[in-house]
């Protein structure tokens, strides 16, 4: 994927954003019908036009490159909300929290891979990404042994490696 | 008789979820400050949302229904770690202090 040029990377990122609305339109509706399935794609160019207008489809905001990777990507965020929420379960009953201020460094390169990063700390639970400061993140955390989680650098990793 | 499993799985789940929930609740009264109270609302969207999603996807079968019961948490991943942001960055900016020894 790396040998495509601009414009046919741009192209392909058309299609498939027109891919999603259209499956996500199905998803929604479920009909068949030929007339239905019609003004689905109207409906579906509408959006498109739309979105076109207001450059939303500039290529830092659909990155096609970590599209295939984003399944995999979820099934280990999944795997890790589940771990920090275990353990912030067990603060809440125990009453053991110390909550905590910290810095972390983020060392993605472009916009969507720190807004991703700074989502994912937010998104398991006993962190929050309080503020973004171009790649330093304030993170309040619960307890000790949350912060230690995230200064392992472990989740920075994996998401830097998702846009490679 | 598969379909008392199917049953007795999504009651199993519902219940997990229901006790998420719950820590959650607790967790929002018993915390000390904003910035504490925020996480315990992060395990309600997450945890708690998440699995009784998946207890009425597992009750109702696999169908075009569980691919649009999939689209909530999908959803819920987005949203949600916005308004825990916007909660926590408003309180920062308007120079609310977190309880609890900072080193920074």
């Amino acid at each position: 994927m790396a040998k495509l040029n601009k414009d046919s990377l741009k192209t392909l990122s058309f299609i498939t954003y027109f891919i999603i609305l259209f499956v996500f339109w199905f998803i929604l509706s479920g009909y068949l019908k030929s007339l239905l399935l019609f003004f689905g794609l109207v409906s579906v160019l509408f959006v498109f036009w739309m979105s076109y207008r207001a450059k939303a489809l500039e290529e830092d905001s659909l990155p096609l490159k970590i599209i295939l990777r984003l399944p995999f990507y979820w099934i280990w965020l999944f795997k890790e909300i589940f771990k920090s929420g275990i353990t912030t379960t067990a603060l809440i009953w125990n009453g053991k929290y110390s909550p905590q201020l910290i810095s972390v460094k983020a060392s993605q390169k472009n916009r969507t891979g720190i807004a991703n990063y700074a989502n994912a700390i937010t998104l398991t639970p006993g962190t929050v990404t309080i503020e973004v400061d171009k790649k330093i993140f304030l993170v309040h955390a619960l307890s000790k042994k949350l912060s230690e989680d995230l200064q392992t650098d472990d989740m920075n990793k994996v998401i830097t490696d998702l846009d490679k | 008789m598969s379909y008392n499993y199917i049953e007795l799985i999504s009651l199993v789940l519902l219940a997990i979820g229901c006790f998420f929930i719950l820590s959650g609740s607790l967790g929002l009264i018993k915390l000390p400050d904003v910035f504490s109270r925020i996480h315990a609302a992060g395990l309600i969207d997450t945890l708690g949302s998440g699995f009784i999603v998946l207890a009425l996807i597992v009750y109702s079968g696999f169908s075009l229904l569980s691919l649009k019961l999939l689209l909530i948490p999908l959803f819920l991943i987005f949203t949600s770690p916005v308004t825990g942001h916007a909660i926590a960055l408003f309180a920062h900016e308007s120079g609310y202090k977190p309880k609890g020894k900072n080193k920074k």
